[in-house]
C-alpha cells in the first residue's frame, strides 16, 4: 500500500515538474516571438514549416474528416429513425453548428497533434541525441527561437486554414451520406441560419488554441529527448498523446467557458 | 572585452555533477593557462565529455565553480551565456553537424549567427577555412554525403571559423586511420600557432594527442588524479597513468564502480 | 507548364508510396494470420506484452474517456435541456459514446501511446540488428515479436474501451449533474431506457477492428525501418498517421455494415 501512495506521489510530483517545465517552454516561445529575428531564426523559416504542417497535412486531414463526416451524419440519421423521430429537418442545421464549435477544430487537431506532433517531435528529438541542439547552443542560438518559435507560428496559421476546409468536408460529406442513405434533400440539409457569429468565434478561439498547443508540447517532448534512437521513439510518442491530450482537454475547458459565458444557450 | 588580469582560460574548482545516483564527477579542480594546451585523458564514460559541456555552460555543475575566460559560467541562464559561447569553438564527439544545412552553411553558421560580417566576407572566411582543412570545394555538399573523417574536419572547420579565445576538441580522431590522425592534430596545431588560443582535447588516442598538447591531465573515478607534462606521460611517475597510456593488462585500474 | 508535371509526378509518387505501404501492411497482416494457425504462440512475450500495454496505457484512457464523456453531455445536454427532454439527455451523449466518440477515441489514444511507443521499439530493434540477430537463430521475428503485439494489442484495446466506455459515461453523468444541473437518476434512468446492449457491442467490435489495425500498422513501420536516431522518428510519425487513416476507415466501413 505504502508503494502505491508513494509511487503516485512520485508521480505527481514529475508531474507537476513537467507542466512547470512545459509552462516555460510556452512562455519561451512567446518571448521568442517579442524578441523576433534577433534570437537566430532564419529567414523564411515559417514559410517552410506552414507547407511542412499545411500543404502535407491536406489530404490526411480531407480524408480522415471526410470519412467521420460521413459516419457521424449516418449515425445520427439512423438515431433518429429508431427513436421514430422521421424528421431530418434540423439534423443539417445543427450538424454545421456542432462542426463549428467544436469537431470541426477538434478533431482536425486531433489529426494534427498525430501527424505534426509526431512530425515536429521526431524532428527536433533526433537533432537533440545528435547534439545538434547543443552545437545550436554553441552558436550563441535559443533553441525556442529556433526550432519551436518558426513552427509554432505556422501551427496557428494552418491549423485555423485546416480547420476550415476539414470542417468544409465534414459538412459537405455529411450531406451527400443524409442525402444517399437517407434520401434528405440536400436543400434542406444545407441550411446555415442557425450559425451565429459566437459560433465562429468559438471556433476560431479552439483553433487558435490547438494549433498552439500542439507544437509547444511536441517542442517540448523533442527537446527533452534523450539517449539514441530510443529516446527519439520516446519523444515521439510522449507529443502525440501529450498533445492529443491537451487538445482534449482544452475543448473541454472552452466548452465549459462558452457555456458558462452565454449562460448555458449556445 | 580587453584582456583580462587573470591569465587563466579555464578554471574549475571541486565540481561535482551527478546524472541520477551516478556520480560522474566527484570534485574536480582544474585551471588550464591563456593559450595553453591541456590534454584529457581517462577510462571510457570517466566524464571527459561532462568537463567539455560545462566549460561551454551547456550543463550546470551541482556544486563548484567553473570559470571561463573571466566569466563565471555556474547559474547563469542560456541567454546570458551567449556571448560567452561565441568567444569558444567546440568539436563535439559525434560531430553535431547540421544536417538541415549544407558544409558551407555549417561552417558559416557561427560567423552568422555573432553577425557584423558581409556575406561575401563570410563565404571567404568559410572557403579559406574548408581549404585549411583539406575540403575545398566541398561547400555545396549535404552532411549525409560525407564520409567520417570529413564530417570531422568540416566540425573543426567551424568549431575553429571563428578564431574563438578557447577551442575544446571532444575527440578529435576517434575512429580515424593513424595518418589521418597525425594530419588532423597538425591541422589543430597550426591552428593554435595562428591564433595563440587556448585549448582543451579529450582523446583516447594518448601518443598521438601526447604531441599536440603541452600538458595531460587523467580523470579517473571522478577526480584529476594526474597531471604533468605531456612529452612523459608515459613515464609519469603515477602507475595508474602508466598502466593507462602503455594499455597493460596488469595494474591498479580498475572498473568503475557504478 | 513544369510545375504541373513536377506536382504530377510528386502525386504518383506518393500514391506509389502508400501503395507500396498498403500492400505491406496487408502481407503483414497474412503473415500473422497464417502464424496463427496452428496457434504456437510465445506466452512469456505474450504475457509481457500484454501486461506492458494494459498497465501503461490505464491512465491515460481513463482520463481521456472522462473529459470525453463529459464533453459530450456539454454538447448534447444544452440542446436536450432547451428542448426540456432531460430523459433523452443519456441518450444523446450516451449513444455517441458508446457506438462513436469512445471507440474512436480511445483507439486514437492507444495508438499515440502503445502503438506508438510499440513501433518505437521495433524501430530500435531493427536498427541495432536485433531482428536479423533473431533470423540467424532460425526463430521467425513474426511469430516471436508481432504476433503476441497483435494480440496483445486488440485484447487490451477491447478492455481499455470497455473500461473507458464506463468512465465515459460516468464523466457525462457528473458534468451533467454539476453543470446543467440533470439529476443522476434521470442521467442513469435515460441510459438505461435508450441505450441498448447491441449499441455497446457495435463500440466493441469496433475496437477489435481498431485494434488489429494499430497493432499491424505498429509493427510494419517498426519493421521496415530505416537510417538511425532519424529513421526512427519517421518510422513512428508514419505509424501513428497510418493508424489513424484505418481507424476512419475502418468505422466508415463497419458503421455501415453492421449499422
Amino acid at each position: 500500500m505504502k508503494k502505491l501512495i508513494t509511487g503516485i506521489g512520485a508521480g505527481l510530483v514529475d508531474a507537476s515538474r513537467s507542466a512547470v517545465e512545459l509552462w516555460l517552454v510556452y512562455v519561451g516561445t512567446i518571448a521568442g516571438i517579442v524578441r523576433g529575428r534577433r534570437g537566430g531564426r532564419p529567414k523564411g523559416e515559417i514559410m517552410r514549416q506552414m507547407y511542412a504542417i499545411g500543404n502535407r497535412s491536406l489530404i490526411f486531414i480531407v480524408v480522415t474528416l471526410g470519412f467521420i463526416g460521413m459516419v457521424m451524419t449516418y449515425e445520427a440519421c439512423l438515431q433518429l429513425q429508431r427513436v421514430g423521430i422521421a424528421d431530418y429537418s434540423q439534423v443539417g442545421m445543427q450538424y454545421i453548428k456542432l462542426i463549428v464549435t467544436d469537431f470541426g477544430p477538434t478533431l482536425t487537431a486531433m489529426m494534427l497533434a498525430t501527424r505534426v506532433g509526431a512530425g515536429i517531435a521526431a524532428e527536433i528529438g533526433s537533432m537533440k541525441v545528435t547534439e545538434q541542439v547543443d552545437a545550436l547552443r554553441m552558436s550563441g542560438v535559443l533553441p525556442i527561437d529556433y526550432l519551436i518559435v518558426p513552427r509554432f507560428l505556422a501551427s496557428l496559421v494552418m491549423t485555423l486554414v485546416l480547420t476550415t476546409i476539414g470542417g468544409s468536408v465534414m459538412y459537405a460529406a455529411g450531406g451527400l451520406t443524409a442525402q444517399y442513405s437517407f434520401g434528405v434533400n440536400p436543400s434542406l440539409f444545407f441550411d446555415l441560419h442557425l450559425l451565429r457569429s459566437r459560433h465562429l468565434i468559438l471556433m476560431l478561439v479552439k483553433a487558435v488554441s490547438y494549433g498552439a498547443a500542439i507544437p509547444v508540447v511536441a517542442g517540448f517532448c523533442g527537446l527533452r529527448a534523450r539517449g539514441s534512437s530510443e529516446g527519439v521513439g520516446w519523444a515521439t510518442t510522449a507529443a502525440v498523446i501529450g498533445s492529443s491530450f491537451a487538445v482534449i482537454v482544452l475543448d473541454f475547458v472552452i466548452s465549459a467557458a462558452a457555456l458558462f459565458v452565454t449562460g448555458g444557450d449556445l | 572585452m580587453s584582456v583580462e588580469p587573470a591569465g587563466t582560460a579555464i578554471r574549475l574548482r571541486n565540481v561535482r555533477k551527478s546524472y541520477g545516483r551516478h556520480d560522474v564527477l566527484a570534485g574536480v579542480s582544474l585551471d588550464v593557462p591563456r593559450g595553453g594546451r591541456l590534454g584529457l585523458i581517462g577510462p571510457a564514460a570517466s566524464g571527459k565529455s561532462v568537463i567539455c559541456k560545462l566549460v561551454c555552460g551547456l550543463e550546470q555543475p551541482d556544486r563548484g565553480e567553473v570559470e571561463v575566460l573571466g566569466e563565471s559560467v555556474v547559474g547563469k541562464r542560456e541567454v546570458q551565456l551567449g556571448d560567452l559561447r561565441q568567444r569558444i569553438g567546440m568539436l563535439f564527439q559525434n560531430y553535431a553537424l547540421f544536417d538541415f544545412l549544407t558544409v558551407a552553411g555549417n561552417v558559416a553558421f557561427p560567423l552568422e549567427q555573432r553577425g557584423g560580417m558581409a556575406v561575401g566576407a563570410i563565404a571567404e572566411r568559410v572557403a579559406t577555412r574548408l581549404r585549411a582543412v583539406g575540403l575545398a570545394g566541398s561547400e555545396g555538399k549535404l552532411t549525409g554525403e560525407l564520409s567520417g573523417g570529413m564530417k570531422k574536419r568540416v566540425g573543426i572547420a567551424r568549431a575553429t571559423v571563428a578564431d574563438a579565445e578557447l577551442v575544446i576538441y571532444d575527440e578529435p580522431t576517434a575512429g580515424l586511420d593513424p595518418v589521418t590522425t597525425q594530419k588532423i592534430y597538425d591541422l589543430l596545431a597550426a591552428d593554435q600557432q595562428r591564433t595563440g588560443a587556448t585549448v582543451l582535447a579529450v582523446s583516447s588516442d594518448v601518443v598521438a594527442l601526447a604531441k599536440f598538447v603541452d600538458e595531460i591531465a587523467f580523470l579517473y573515478h571522478g577526480h584529476i588524479v594526474y597531471r604533468g607534462p605531456a612529452a612523459t606521460i608515459a613515464d609519469a611517475p603515477d602507475p595508474l597513468v602508466r598502466q593507462f597510456v602503455r594499455g597493460e593488462l596488469e595494474g591498479p585500474l580498475e572498473e568503475r564502480r557504478a | 507548364m513544369t510545375w504541373i508535371g513536377t506536382w504530377l509526378r510528386n502525386i504518383g509518387a506518393g500514391a506509389l508510396r502508400v501503395a507500396d505501404e498498403v500492400g505491406g501492411i496487408l502481407l503483414l497482416t497474412w503473415m500473422v494470420l497464417r502464424a496463427l494457425i496452428p496457434p504456437k504462440i510465445d506466452w512469456r512475450e505474450l504475457v509481457k506484452n500484454l501486461y506492458k500495454m494494459g498497465n501503461r496505457s490505464v491512465p491515460i484512457v481513463v482520463l481521456t474517456a472522462f473529459f470525453a464523456g463529459g464533453l459530450m453531455t456539454l454538447q448534447t445536454g444544452p440542446f436536450v435541456k432547451k428542448f426540456g427532454a432531460q430523459a433523452l439527455a443519456g441518450w444523446g451523449a450516451g449513444y455517441a459514446v458508446l457506438r462513436e466518440i469512445g471507440p474512436i477515441l480511445i483507439a486514437l489514444m492507444f495508438s499515440g501511446r502503445v502503438g506508438a511507443n510499440n513501433t518505437a521499439e521495433l524501430s530500435t530493434m531493427t536498427v541495432t540488428e536485433q531482428l536479423d540477430g533473431l533470423r540467424a537463430l532460425a526463430i521467425d521475428p513474426v511469430r516471436f515479436l508481432v504476433v503476441p503485439r497483435v494480440i496483445s494489442m486488440i485484447v487490451m484495446l477491447v478492455a481499455l474501451t470497455v473500461i473507458g466506455d464506463l468512465v465515459a459515461l460516468t464523466g457525462a453523468s457528473i458534468v451533467g449533474r454539476a453543470m446543467l444541473d440533470i439529476e443522476w437518476a434521470t442521467m442513469f434512468h435515460s441510459f438505461a431506457d435508450n441505450l441498448k446492449p447491441y449499441d455497446f457491442l457495435h463500440g466493441v467490435y469496433k475496437s477489435i477492428a481498431f485494434g488489429g489495425a494499430i497493432a499491424v500498422t505498429s509493427c510494419y513501420f517498426g519493421v521496415t525501418v530505416r537510417g538511425g536516431a532519424v529513421g526512427v522518428g519517421k518510422a513512428v510519425n508514419a505509424a501513428v498517421v497510418a493508424a489513424a487513416v484505418s481507424i476512419m476507415l475502418l468505422d466508415f466501413f463497419l458503421t455501415y455494415t453492421t449499422g
